[in-house]
Order: C-alpha cells, then structure tokens, then sequence
C-alpha cells in the first residue's frame, strides 16, 4: 500500500514512523508546504517538492496531519478521489467542517474513513475498558476526567491557539479526547452545562473548559480541560456499582504525563475484614504503548478487510464534534437562559 | 509488560507472625536434616545458568549456594524425587496444622493471601481477553486456593496436579488443554524448578498463561536478612530466585513475561520483626532506620518497594510462546 501524509509537523512524524513499520506500507510520500528544517533529511526522498503536483492517483490512503484549517478540505478532496483517509482530530474546526467531511464520505462508499482518537488504545485505557465489560465493577455510575498542559513558551504562536485556523482552544483541541473517552465508556452523552474561560493565555480561545455532561443511562461525567494545568495531567476516574477504575499517566514522548496506570478498586462494606472507605486497590503500572502503531495497523487492516475500523469511526467523531459544538453554543449564551438538567 | 501495586495492608502477625514461621521452620529443618543425613545428592550448579553455585552459608546446618550471575540463592543438596515428594508432604501437613500457618489465622489468610490472588488470577485472564479457562493447579495438596477457585465459578474446569509429579512428568505434548496453570511458590519448593516449567508448558495451550508467586532474594526483607531471615529454609524455600533469576529462568523455558510485580507488604515488618525478636541484629544504620521508622514511613517505603519491584513477594505472569 503507498500512503500520503499531509503535513509532517508532530503527528506527521508519528504517523510517518508507524507507516514506516508496517509490513503492507511499500511507499510513503510526504506534502508539506512548509516542512521544518531537517525534514528532507529525515524523510530520506519521500518529501514531495513544494511545486509538485500531489501524486493522488499512485496512492491509496491518505493520512492527514494539517493544522485544522485545512483538515476537512484535505478529506473531502482524497474522497472524492477514491482515497481512503485517515484524519487526526479535531475532524475540522467546527461542525460545519466536520458536516463537509461526513457528506463526503457518504458520497465515497466502499472507502475507509477514520479518525485519530488513539487514546483509546493506550494500555491503561483498553484494560480499563475490558474491565467493564467483564461486569464485576457493574454499571458506570459517573465518569470525571481531567487533562492538561501546561501550554509552554511559545503557547500563544502555535496554530492550534489561533482561533482562525484551528476554531478552538483546549477543548477542541485536547479536551476532545477525554469526550471521545467518556463515550467510549458510557456512550453516547449530552452536554448538562459547561463554563470555558480564556483566564491566562488569552489567545481568544477557551484555556480551561468545564464541562458537565449526561449519558444515556443517566450517569453524570464531568471533564476539566485545561492549558493551565502546570503540572500535566492526564486523569480519568470511572465509577461503578461495585468499584472503580483510575487510569492516569500517558506513556508518551517526553514522559511529563507521569507512569502510565490503573488503579482498580472494589468497593466494600461494614461486615468485610478491610476499613471501610480504604478497600484494597490493585495499581497496574504499563510500560509500553503501542496505540500509534496499533491504530495504524487497524487503518490497514479495515482497507484490506473491506470492514469499517473498529475505533475512530465517522460516528465517532461526530459524537464527540457535538459535544464540542454544545458547549461552544451553551458557553455563549448568558447563565440564566441555559437550560441545563440541574436548573 | 505491567507490573502490579497493591494499596492493601495487614498486620505481619495476621498472616505468617514470625513466631509461629519460626516453629514451623524448625520442623522443616529437621524433617529435611533427617532426609538428607540418609545421603541426599548434592546441587553444584545453578537451575536459572548452569554455572556453578557459590556456597553463601547454611541455614539449620543445610548449605545454600549462590547462583552468581542472578544472586539466587538454592538448597546444595536435594534428594530423589519421590523422597523429596514425600518431605513436601510431610511439611505440607506442619504448614497446615492449626499450630502451622492454619487454625486461628485460616480467615485472615483468606482475606490477605488468597483472596488477592484470585483476583490477580480473574482479572489478568479478564485482560487477556480469555473466558471461562480451564485451570491447572501446580501443589502440594491439599490446597486452599483451589477451593477458592472453584466457590469463584469463574472457571470452566479446575484440577489440581502434584508440583513434584509435574516437575518429573518427562516427555512432551504437542499442546496442552489448561488455558492458565498456576504454581503458588511451588518454584520455591521443588528439586526441579526447570522441569517444572517444562511440566506446566506442556500442560499450557498456545498462548496460555502462567502465573507464579514466589519469595524473591531480590526483595528488601531478604537482601537485608539474607540466610538469617527466618522466613528463609527448606524444603519451602529451596530456591529462593531473585526477581531477576526467575525472569531468566521463564524466559529461558519458553516464556514470554506479560507482568513482573512485587505487591508485597511484609518485607519492612518483617525486618521489624526480627529486629523485635533479637535487638543484637546486625543491620546497617539505613536498615536500621528504615526498620525503627514511624508507621508512615514504614508504609510509604514499602509502598516504593513494590512499585519499583523491590519487595520480596513476586508475582509473575508469562505466556507460553
């Protein structure tokens, strides 16, 4: 399979290396108009020349890593082309981004389609998952998670901060995550209410959202998102009938998210041996994420198989691309007309 | 690959008090004395490399030599199989006599000792996507986790197999029929802790799982007690790997390592045990710290030990390849 890549900025580089490991990938060709210095180098030929028309047809699948300005534009381009796309989050800036991307891909069927929400292949997360659905914790009975940075000294010139091309801040941008996680947990949800605020960076888009949400079974799940958060944090707490499950840490690149784990916790009462309200907690240290790799490999695999992807599908996204436009629209509106569940 | 941490925490005394370890120790040093006075066969060379062992000491007047390339420590001397089976036996019936590990403790080890490692046992079958297992236990019988696996009904088929029947069960199968074998510090007890991996391999269909406990050398309790801690004798801790050299010794047998824990509790209690026992103990000035510390620093040290895998109770989980 040859593979183009559309921007070689971070997720590029990542992207470009598990291509690069996958057995079925026979060639990678890179489009950057713009690409960092060494990257031609690095990319040992596969940088097509900035003048160079973009080889679509010698290519199957297209791998789309641009800043959000030009996601949705990329996507419906290579499917209409016939290409199958694999499209990083935010899938576009806004709904209506997002809109363009989904009738295109109803017009493309037979082509795959999916979107980077690899967080739900992290080691802590997928273990998490398979414990709920063994049953023994029962139902989920309400979701909180928080997840930050802490912006950094060129915070405020990154795209992803600039309100024009990448349509929102934190929550569209990180907090879009922890929504697609809770939803794979919970499922579907909807927004309760939500305050975002701009209190430090102030780029005009949101540094902290807080978001309280509902799923479908009425359990309650509340999500900090924040470029405030000094220390970085990645947290998700799941509680349920019979126990809950902490996962926190994320084994990534530079390791400031701390030790990736799971805590697992029963619950337990007056007549057991333990004190109450200090049950005993397995904690499951992870040393080894394989989601980059193993999201790719399932992008493959879907083409190959001719099947949708097993995560990240359109459906995905636009659940959690509703949420996001919910609480853009909710944080517009002044606090006495909302009409959130609690008022 | 994972390692495990557990925020549970019990008395010393709930679950092996040393007192008790320490008349239970005698009766296995003596049955094992009375075996190998009859002639035994000696161990020059390490199970985990084959390289020959380095006599450290002796506990009870037994020689223990060390396994240099992994610091493992074994027994010099063993005996026939069916004599060393008939020594397990015999401790087996100290351990589990109400003046032994049993009696008034039996409901607290329920709690803190087994109960944990049924979860263990569930949850890591839960994670590695493997349903209703047929489970084969490696022991000495009788067996009280056994009977716990069997109340879980969790399992599709529990079944019980002598560790030393196991270990010298010779020849091999093409592929077992257990999705998981389990062997709780039987690598400790018998003469053949290779053959006994050979045994549960055989046993293990593609890609079943092994799970093992173990009392490591590695472990804080025993680096700092060596052949002096009481917890340390024949024939229940014959081998007595480091975490390391139990590693070495699964991976050389085919097994590929999908968790290496040391959720263990004890080790600074037990230090404090046996400092209480013999105020004379010769310790390091840190050792002795750690082992007079303040009750939360005790339990935030042992909190690291077993993160960072420096405790002395090991918990393994390997997948046959």
């Amino acid at each position: 399979m040859n593979c183009l890549i559309f921007g070689y900025g971070y997720m590029g580089r990542i992207r470009y290396g598990s291509l690069r490991r996958h057995p079925a990938v026979r060639r990678i060709s890179v489009v950057d108009p713009a690409p960092s210095e060494g990257s031609a180098a690095e990319l040992n030929g596969s940088l097509l020349p900035s003048d160079a028309p973009i080889p679509w047809e010698d290519h199957e699948a297209a791998f789309i890593c641009t800043p959000n300005n030009v996601t949705a534009d990329l996507c419906v381009e290579a499917l209409r082309r016939g290409r199958h796309v694999f499209c990083e989050k935010p899938p576009g800036r806004n709904w209506e981004d997002f809109s363009r991307i989904a009738s295109a891909a109803e017009q493309a069927p037979g082509r795959t389609l999916a979107f980077g929400f690899n967080h739900r292949l992290h080691p802590s997360v997928q273990a998490a998952k398979a414990l709920l659905e063994d049953g023994s914790l029962g139902e989920v009975l309400y979701l909180k998670g928080t997840y930050g940075k802490s912006g950094g000294a060129r915070y405020r010139e990154s795209w992803r901060n600039d309100p024009e091309i990448s349509g929102g801040g934190i929550l569209l941008d990180q907090g879009i995550h922890m929504l697609d996680l809770f939803q794979f947990f919970a499922g579907p949800l909807r927004v309760v209410d939500a305050v975002l605020a701009d209190s430090f960076w102030k780029c005009g888009v949101e540094d902290n959202a807080f978001v309280l949400l509902k799923s479908e079974r009425e359990a309650p799940a509340f999500l900090h998102s924040s470029a405030t958060l000094w220390k970085h944090t990645f947290r998700i707490e799941i509680g349920c009938r019979d126990g809950y499950l902490v996962a926190s840490g994320f084994l990534s690149k530079t390791g400031s998210y701390g030790r990736e784990q799971l805590v697992i916790g029963k619950r337990q009462f007056e007549d057991e041996a333990l004190a109450l309200g200090n049950p005993r907690e397995e904690i499951i240290h992870f040393d080894r994420d394989e989601s980059w790799d193993r999201e790719v490999s399932e992008f493959i695999a879907a083409i190959q198989q001719g099947r949708p992807p097993t995560h990240g599908q359109l459906e995905d996204a636009r659940q959690a691309m509703r949420l996001v436009q919910e609480v853009y629209e909710i944080s517009k509106q002044p606090a006495g007309a909302r009409k959130g569940d609690f008022r | 690959m994972r390692t495990i941490q557990t925020g549970q925490t019990f008395p010393l005394s709930s679950v092996k008090p040393l007192e008790r370890v320490s008349s239970l120790r005698e009766l296995c040093l003596a049955a094992t004395r009375r075996l190998l006075e009859k002639g035994g066969l000696p161990r020059a060379a390490s199970p985990i490399t084959g390289k020959p062992l380095r006599l450290q000491g002796e506990v009870g007047g037994l020689p223990y030599g060390l396994c240099v390339e992994t610091d493992s420590l074994f027994l010099m001397r063993l005996a026939r199989p069916e004599e060393w089976e008939r020594l397990l036996e015999e401790t087996g019936r100290f351990r589990h006599a109400p003046a032994g590990l049993k009696g008034d403790l039996s409901q607290s080890r329920a709690d803190h000792v087994y109960a944990p490692k049924l979860d263990w046992i569930q949850e890591t079958l839960t994670l590695q996507g493997i349903r209703k297992a047929r489970i084969l236990e490696a022991v000495t019988p009788p067996s009280q986790m056994s009977a716990l696996l069997n109340e879980s009904r969790s399992f599709a088929e529990i079944r019980t197999i002598g560790e030393m029947a196991l270990a010298h069960e010779g020849g091999t199968r093409e592929q077992g029929s257990a999705e998981a074998v389990v062997m709780l510090e039987s690598l400790d007890r018998v003469d053949d802790p290779r053959g006994l991996l050979r045994g549960a391999s055989n046993r293990l269909t593609e890609g079943g799982l092994l799970f093992v406990t173990a009392l490591v050398a590695s472990g804080f309790d025993l680096e700092v007690l060596g052949l002096r801690s009481r917890y340390l004798y024949p024939p229940d801790r014959t081998n007595c790997f480091s975490l390391r050299g139990l590693r070495q010794l699964l991976e050389n047998e085919g097994f590929r390592m999908l968790e290496v824990s040391t959720p263990g509790v004890l080790d600074v209690q037990i230090v404090q045990a046996h400092l209480q026992a013999d105020p004379a103990l010769e310790l390091s000035r840190f050792e002795r710290q750690i082992a007079e510390s303040d009750p939360e620093t005790g339990a935030e040290f042992q909190s690291f030990l077993q993160r960072r895998a420096l405790s002395s109770f090991a918990r393994l989980v390997a997948r046959k390849r």
